[in-house]
């Protein structure tokens, strides 16, 4: 009985002494050496991918990819088409500065038409 | 399967596998979040400070690691520069994954640890390695000097497996499951081997304790 206790005893201490050594080594991790934090980053800057030119690509996703390169063109069209054939309500502005003018006659007769476009007879 | 091929089969499982992206961690607290991941993306990119940061935040960790396992520091320089060039090779390809990257890298350097020490044995049976940096030694005072010195002619005397996961678990501070990936064995394997090893651990010391004379700090 007494020897079971005495290696007990003696087990629960070595068990201790090991978490001391290990509490030890973690506080105090050994040093790395200068010389290879600089051959390391020698390596890393030998290694290191170049950052050349973005190319299309990278325009084409800074732009926002498709969706967003989409609506650029969309919006562009529209600027494009109220610059050259504004509505009345807008000034013509395009014609202004270039001094001419662009002019649409809709010579279609509304009552001729439904608003399906056609006219439905029904008897 | 050997070392270099487990390795492999790693990092083709973290390139294959693409997880979320770093900006995702931006919103919301991401636990599985790999800064080291983000870090490596932006040298991929050409970035030269995220090497530094990198290589600050790793390197130490790693050569801790490998003095303990190797007991040598010019080899264990040798073996953290060889991890980290294949860190800065893998840097374009790499996809943030379910391993993180200071995983993948501490299984690359165990693996170089273990390449070593079977070189070691077999080219040298009683060429025991110079078990401390001096410099280190005098700077920390005897007694501490002694300790980290009894602790890795314990360490010596483990089977390589069995230091290599302890030193993992208990003076890397890692958790069981990121071990059993680094070891490429299962949680159950690393608990018997970090049990084993700490037990067979506790022998080697028992038998030093006297001839060190810090019973009473410890």
């Amino acid at each position: 009985m007494h020897w079971g206790l005495k290696m007990m005893d003696r087990h629960t201490n070595e068990i201790t002494d090991v978490e001391a050594f290990f509490a030890d080594a973690r506080a105090t991790p050994p040093q790395v050496p200068a010389a290879l934090m600089q051959r390391v980053l020698e390596d890393a800057e030998a290694l290191r991918p170049y950052a050349g030119p973005i190319g299309w690509r990278g325009w084409f996703r800074l732009l926002g990819g498709a969706p967003g390169v989409g609506g650029l063109v969309t919006a562009t069209c529209v600027g494009i088409w109220l610059g050259v054939a504004p509505p009345n309500v807008l000034p013509d502005l395009a014609g202004e500065f270039l001094d001419t003018t662009a002019e649409f006659s809709d010579e279609s007769d509304p009552g001729d038409l439904t608003g399906f476009g056609w006219v439905l007879e029904e008897s | 399967m050997g070392p270099g091929t487990t390795e492999k089969a790693l990092g083709r499982a973290c390139l294959a596998r693409p997880g979320r992206v770093a900006v995702s961690a931006m919103h919301e607290p991401d636990p599985s979040f790999d800064a080291d991941a983000a870090l490596l993306a932006r040298y991929a990119q050409g970035d030269p400070a995220a090497a530094r940061l990198l290589a600050t935040s790793l390197t130490s960790r790693l050569f801790a690691h490998a003095m303990r396992v190797l007991g040598d520091g010019m080899e264990a320089e040798d073996v953290v520069q060889e991890a980290m060039v294949r860190l800065w090779r893998i840097a374009p390809e790499w996809r943030t994954g379910e391993a993180k990257v200071s995983t993948w890298l501490y299984r690359v350097v165990a693996n170089l640890c273990t390449d070593r020490l079977r070189r070691r044995r077999a080219v040298a049976l009683d060429d025991v390695a110079e078990p401390a940096d001096p410099a280190q030694s005098v700077e920390q005072g005897l007694q501490q000097a002694a300790r980290h010195d009894a602790l890795q002619r314990a360490l010596e005397t483990l089977p390589d497996r069995q230091r290599q996961a302890v030193v993992l678990r208990h003076i890397d501070g890692l958790a069981n499951p990121e071990i059993a990936v680094i070891l490429d064995v299962g949680v159950e394997a690393v608990e018997s081997l970090t049990a084993r090893g700490k037990r067979g651990l506790a022998k080697a010391l028992a038998s030093q304790r006297d001839a060190l004379g810090f019973e009473d700090d410890g």
